[in-house]
């Protein structure tokens, strides 16, 4: 969003009505997307494409009229008139979580409602006005925050909490009648073993990029010379199609493996995580190796003059000078990674890798889209947390004299 | 006291210093003063070992520099460059505090050090201690950057331009408060600049280099009045060599005593002009001595912007004489009491002597 982030920018526009115009774009889209768009689907059984179902069809009444209350308050907010800036602004952040809520309690209760009557294997599964409808609110909150200028703390405990009231929902029964539940209920075991051999990889990847791509991007910074070529290989490795890279690693693996017996023994071979692993090493290790060396060649050179100077050893200017001020960019590169990693992973299924992969190429298989979203949804909401909490670490590891 | 013999620095085949020889002793400024490139800096730098040098010794006191360990010299040399060589994300307490820390005192002198060095740069300590280097003024910026180089006491304090960032006005200022300083502590100063007037100002003794070579190493006046060549002569420029002669001048040195309001006009019809002092023995205002003469009944009251102080330069005693356009100045002391008086005939007068 290219918005102008002044805070208290808006009101010296006291002239026009509209204060807000992101909050009122997203309003727009949710009444068009709620319109013209499906709410859920209904189909006889998980294979067979469903019938649409509006909103208005699927809430029941009282739960329809609250969303359409609450949108009402917020096109309020968004308006000079009647609400003062602040007061606005913390009004969506209680309004657009309301809403959130609702829609996902709506969508489930919708489920178990349509499915007392129907056959047991008929599927409810949620449509595109729903996707909508979920994170048209999540935008507004982001958006009410920067326009807050929250700080980092007021933002991470709304968002934990908004995280276990949406989370009580699942643990609760609010949607066990949803297809991607029963999917989830259908695969329970290997769910949890798919999801931990998800985050394993993504683990097994991130360590050895880091204790390689560290001291290569400090090596990169030191001797010039080296820059050249170490940047060359790795931008080399980054423009292989990840798909390309992992069929590639799998002849020479399993060769190896064959070769070596102790190797095939810890579980290097052609196929499963091995071939995973070192694919995601190698695309992991630009990112780090580039931010690392950013970071470190932003440190002024008179910074380390004076540090020289003053009689430090080059031990010292490392850990107490260069690291400190280099860390915010490194660990830019890490979020970057982590995230990357987390997607790239899915990929990695194809190559009998595991993870939440699986699940979506299993469900494209059996043209089972719920099954999909099994794999997809959790593979989104880590990348999404997992950014959400590097980005925390970041601005912590700012130094205080320059946040 | 510092002494390079002979010293060299080649790069390839360019020698950036040539054959340097000179002696700082203790409690003494130095200045190292020359066009850019002429390899003052350079100069500097290897004092520390911060450039190692090609040929020649460099020694502290007794030792030669480079039979010690490096990072132990370098603790016990100040260091202080423009005001970006200040760490961004240490506060200001703890960038002064970073030689001590590395020489291990213990934490309670070196708190007392911090307080007593912002003290002695008229550093608010209760305002300051806790800020960081991007929320100083330029001026204050720099001064914590001298308070470093001073904080673990060294022996030797080496400056490179370290007034070059900040604007005129401040500079002036950090220039006076620097005198201040040296005068309070006597330590040996090496300063690099490429700016004369600023080098006769705080010299006890000035380098001039060009092209790597010593063209000169004298007293300030000295340099004035007995250049070497034609390129000492060009570099301290020909157009206000009597003023920059004056910017080394005192006051007191050109001080005479005071021609006091008698009983009578008598004093007045003789010399031009007149002093009357209240009982205090503060002036009051000073009978005639405009720039014409006859003016003898006018009266000037004298004014603290009107007044000289005997440590106050020449140059800026001969200013206030134009802009007030009166031929004789006071000279008070610090109590406002009138001690004598500075004429525009003793400024004319006087030979400009070493």
């Amino acid at each position: 969003m290219a918005h102008d982030r002044v805070p208290g920018d808006e009101e010296r526009h006291t002239g026009s009505l509209v204060t807000n115009r992101v909050l009122l774009t997203l309003l727009v889209a949710a009444l068009l997307g709620v319109v013209l768009l499906p709410f859920a689907s209904m189909a006889p059984n998980r294979l067979m494409s469903g019938q649409a179902v509006g909103v208005t069809a699927a809430m029941l009444s009282w739960q329809w009229l609250a969303l359409a209350g609450l949108a009402g308050i917020l096109t309020a907010c968004a308006l000079s008139r009647p609400f003062p800036a602040r007061l606005a602004r913390w009004l969506t952040l209680t309004a657009a979580p309301l809403w959130l809520l609702l829609a996902l309690y709506g969508l489930g209760d919708y489920a178990s409602r349509a499915l007392q009557d129907a056959s047991p294997a008929a599927r409810v599964s949620q449509g595109a006005a729903f996707w909508i409808l979920v994170f048209c609110p999540i935008l507004m909150i982001i958006d009410a925050f920067q326009r807050l200028g929250s700080s980092l703390a007021v933002r991470g405990l709304y968002s934990v909490v908004l995280v276990v009231l949406v989370g009580a929902m699942f643990a609760g029964d609010t949607f066990d009648a949803l297809s991607i539940m029963r999917e989830y209920a259908n695969n329970k075991g290997t769910f949890t073993a798919e999801f931990l051999a998800h985050l394993r990889l993504v683990g097994l990847a991130l360590g050895p990029a880091l204790l390689m791509g560290l001291p290569l991007g400090l090596l990169a910074r030191r001797h010039p010379t080296a820059r050249g070529p170490l940047f060359g290989a790795l931008n080399f490795f980054q423009t292989i199609p990840s798909i390309a890279l992992f069929a590639l690693l799998v002849a020479p693996l399993s060769a190896l493996g064959e070769a070596l017996p102790w190797l095939k023994a810890i579980g290097v071979g052609g196929i499963g995580a091995a071939p995973a692993v070192i694919a995601l090493i190698m695309y992991s290790l630009l990112p780090v190796v580039r931010n690392t060396y950013a970071g470190f060649a932003g440190v002024p050179a008179t910074t380390i003059e004076a540090a020289r100077g003053m009689g430090m050893t080059s031990r010292q200017i490392l850990w107490k000078i260069e690291v400190p001020l280099a860390l915010p960019v490194i660990l830019s590169g890490l979020r970057i990674v982590t995230v990357q990693a987390i997607g790239l992973t899915v990929v990695a299924a194809l190559i009998g890798a595991g993870g939440l992969g699986a699940f979506i190429f299993q469900g494209l298989g059996q043209y089972a889209i719920d099954l999909v979203l099994l794999g997809a949804v959790p593979t989104i909401a880590l990348a999404v947390v997992a950014d959400f909490l590097l980005q925390i670490l970041v601005a912590l590891s700012k130094p205080a004299g320059m946040r | 006291m510092i002494e390079l013999q002979g010293l060299t620095k080649i790069y390839g085949d360019k020698t950036v210093v040539d054959d340097v020889s000179l002696r700082v002793d203790s409690g003494e400024f130095g200045v190292l003063i020359g066009p850019s490139g002429c390899g003052k800096s350079t100069t500097l730098r290897m004092i520390n070992r911060l450039i190692p040098a090609s040929r020649g010794r460099i020694l502290l006191g007794e030792d030669d520099i480079t039979r010690l360990p490096v990072e132990q010299l370098r603790r016990r040399i100040g260091y202080a460059i423009q005001s970006i060589g200040l760490f961004p994300h240490w506060s200001v307490a703890k960038n002064i505090a970073v030689v001590p820390g590395l020489l291990k005192w213990p934490k309670s002198r070196i708190d007392e050090r911090v307080d007593e060095l912002m003290g002695l740069f008229h550093l608010d300590a209760g305002e300051l201690r806790d800020k960081y280097p991007h929320q100083l003024s330029g001026g204050q910026a720099q001064r914590v950057g001298v308070a470093r180089a001073l904080a673990a006491d060294p022996e030797v304090l080496l400056m490179d331009e370290p007034f070059g960032a900040v604007d005129p006005l401040t500079r002036e200022v950090l220039q006076d408060e620097l005198l201040r300083v040296h005068r309070h502590t006597r330590k040996t100063i090496i300063f690099v600049t490429h700016d004369m007037d600023e080098a006769l100002k705080l010299a006890s003794r000035i380098a001039l280099l060009n092209a790597g070579r010593l063209v000169q190493y004298d007293r300030p006046i000295e340099l004035l009045t007995r250049p070497a060549n034609d390129f000492v002569r060009s570099f301290i420029g020909k157009a206000d060599l009597g003023l920059k002669l004056l910017s080394r001048r005192w006051v007191h040195q050109y001080q005479q005593p005071a021609t006091l309001r008698g009983a009578s006009d008598e004093s007045v019809r003789i010399s031009g002009y007149a002093w009357e002092v209240d009982k205090e023995g503060r002036p009051v205002c000073l009978h005639g001595g405009r720039l014409h003469a006859e003016d003898t009944q006018e009266r000037t009251g004298v004014t603290p912007e009107w007044s000289a102080t005997p440590d106050m330069t020449m140059k800026e005693a001969l200013s206030r004489m134009v802009w007030f356009r009166v031929m004789v100045l006071p000279v008070l002391d610090s109590e406002g009491r009138l001690v004598g008086e500075v004429t525009m005939h003793g400024v004319m007068g006087q030979q400009p002597c070493a």
